[in-house]
């Protein structure tokens, strides 16, 4: 019978695309990079001076009149680059208070048309082993105390990464999260499996 | 409210509100507050060790914290804090379209139901008949979302079996639904996809996507028949949180064989109309759970592709200065979802949310004792639990 899968998963071939040394098969349009300038009152004070501010954005539709949505996927910024992590990168999350979407975006880069595992990105299932903290959600008094005791937790070196617009700037739901520094911050509501895979191939200082 | 009636305690019970419990057909004030979610044996054996699981744990997608209470292998009883991440949302005194960026966000997974039952409430209160392309429109989009969560439930289910194969080729499934979502609404969550009385999806596009529907329904029921025959993961679920009695809402009501279905009960979306009959199963375990959420994704098939010859974009047109009161109540991929409103001029006086994870938990938590650890997250997969649903709070 596990021959059976076995030969059913060899049938299949490779189902993993060429991204990110190709561009992205099926861009999602929300989120992605906007352009345009617009004095809209957006709902969640994403247009700032009628700039537009990805730490804030929802990605709601609500200003497509004036503003553009171009597909580009690169909705991240890294601070610091962990180049200690270039052959594996091996993530803990924490969902400090998400509405799912963020979750299964990160679980989604493991599928076959992703497939994270190429380059060397693992979950791990203890803070012990973990190298990057995931932190997603909007700060909640449940997880304030877990949230510190597992990064105390974690071996150094290691780096934490804020992971969609409630953990970064609280998305007008609740309040960011305030107690660790990010490394590395990745856009989106919730951000799509090109932005987070791409990011964190970057963040290990590997070269896509 | 054209869909439920206060002090009325009629049909099946559907879950709880900040203030009321809520039956299939009616309402009812509730005085005392929610009873907490745990099991407790009544047992005073020093074998027995209170074991910590979560709230933060690869095991699990979201936070949610156990404390199990066991001799070692056997789980003896339960006590859960589901509002461990509960969190707040500010929709009091804001407008309708205020409130749905917040609604849709209550959960991601199941965004198009929270929208759909939020908006369909709202327009009980206003009191408008919808048109019919919208009506047939909210039922492809809830369809394509409960082929997605179902697809995840059965990925979840072959991991801790170590059915590698399947639980890959589950995923790649669940992600071209997910890529064609975003193809049709601009989103892969439906975000801002649901207006009063629209649904902004290109559904000419869809069209187009019939073909690849159909075979992606081939494909996935070429897995389904192969984890059916598979007995080492057959056996895995066999017997596992065997549940038969209340409190049974969605795919874990219709896995013991109670015929409860918000899409042939209730007529805020037309399912009647395209032949819809709930599938029923007679055994109350994971593999029941599992079974129906297999049987339901190609019927979920067959469904989207049937309303969407009959779903259309409508005029979105309203008076922002109304006033009234309005419940409703759809199938949800996890069960029955209500929402019910208070709309004073325009803005949000009153919200109220029953969750069917709220009772998928405590029927969860029923179903766990005198099972095994290493039952443990075959059976709590099975119930489709979405934590961020459960402890909402609104202000």
């Amino acid at each position: 019978m596990s021959n059976q899968w076995f030969i059913k998963g060899v049938k299949k071939g490779i189902l993993t695309e060429g991204f990110p040394q190709s561009p992205p098969e099926k861009p999602p349009l929300r989120p992605s990079l906007l352009n345009g300038s617009s004095n809209f009152k957006c709902p969640v004070g994403a247009l700032d001076e009628n700039k537009w501010n990805p730490e804030k954005c929802i990605f709601c539709d609500k200003c497509s009149m004036e503003m553009h949505f171009t597909g580009d996927q690169k909705l991240f910024k890294i601070n610091r680059k962990m180049n200690a992590f270039k052959r594996s990168l091996y993530i803990y999350i924490i969902d400090s208070g998400t509405c799912g979407a963020c979750n299964a975006e990160l679980f989604n880069i493991f599928s076959p048309q992703y497939d994270a595992n190429r380059y060397g990105i693992f979950l791990t299932n203890t803070p012990r082993s973990a190298d990057v903290l995931v932190l997603m959600g909007v700060e909640t008094e449940g997880m304030k105390s877990v949230l510190e005791e597992t990064y105390e937790s974690m071996p150094e070196p290691k780096c934490v990464v804020k992971m969609g617009t409630c953990a970064i700037s609280g998305a007008g739901i609740g309040s960011k999260i305030s107690s660790l520094e990010p490394d590395a911050l990745i856009y989106g509501c919730p951000p799509s499996p090109y932005t987070i895979l791409e990011a964190l191939i970057e963040l290990k200082g590997d070269k896509p | 409210m054209r869909y439920y009636k206060f002090n009325v305690r009629d049909g099946y019970y559907i879950g709880e509100t900040r203030q009321f419990s809520i039956y299939e057909k009616g309402m009812i004030r509730r005085d005392e507050p929610l009873e907490r979610l745990q099991i407790i044996p009544k047992i005073n054996d020093k074998n027995h060790f209170n074991f910590q699981y979560g709230p933060a744990t690869g095991g699990l997608i979201e936070s949610l914290d156990f404390k199990i209470i066991t001799n070692g292998e056997a789980i003896k009883g339960i006590v859960v804090n589901p509002y461990v991440k509960s969190r707040t949302m500010r929709c009091l005194n804001k407008t309708i379209d205020e409130c749905l960026l917040l609604v849709e966000r209550i959960n991601g997974y199941h965004s198009a139901s929270h929208s759909i039952a939020f908006l369909s409430a709202v327009e009980d209160a206003l009191n408008i008949d919808i048109a019919e392309g919208t009506y047939y429109g909210r039922i492809v989009i809830l369809e394509l979302e409960r082929i997605r969560s179902h697809l995840l439930v059965l990925k979840r289910m072959c991991e801790p079996a170590g059915f590698g194969v399947p639980m890959y080729q589950l995923s790649y499934i669940n992600e071209i639904i997910t890529r064609i979502i975003s193809d049709i609404s601009g989103h892969r969550y439906f975000y801002s996809t649901n207006k009063l009385n629209r649904v902004d999806v290109d559904f000419g596009l869809l069209s187009s996507y019939i073909q690849t529907l159909i075979k992606i329904k081939r494909e996935f029921e070429n897995i389904f028949n192969g984890l059916l025959e598979s007995k080492i993961f057959i056996n895995r679920l066999q017997g596992n949180g065997l549940i038969r009695d209340d409190p049974l809402i969605g795919p874990a009501a219709r896995a013991a064989g109670f015929r409860r279905d918000a899409r042939s009960n209730i007529s805020i979306l037309p399912y009647k109309e395209l032949n819809f009959e709930p599938i029923i199963f007679n055994e109350g375990d994971s593999f029941g759970r599992f079974y129906i959420r297999g049987l339901e994704i190609s019927q979920s098939f067959d469904l989207c592709i049937n309303a969407l010859e009959r779903a259309e974009q409508s005029e979105y047109n309203y008076s922002n200065n109304f006033s009234g009161e309005g419940a409703a109540r759809l199938e949800s991929p996890s069960g029955d979802l209500f929402y019910y409103v208070n709309i004073d001029n325009g803005l949000i006086k009153d919200i109220q949310m029953s969750s069917p994870s709220y009772l998928n938990l405590k029927s969860f938590i029923k179903s766990a004792i005198n099972t095994i650890f290493t039952d443990f997250h075959f059976n709590f997969e099975s119930f489709g639990i979405w934590v961020s649903e459960v402890g909402v709070e609104f202000i």
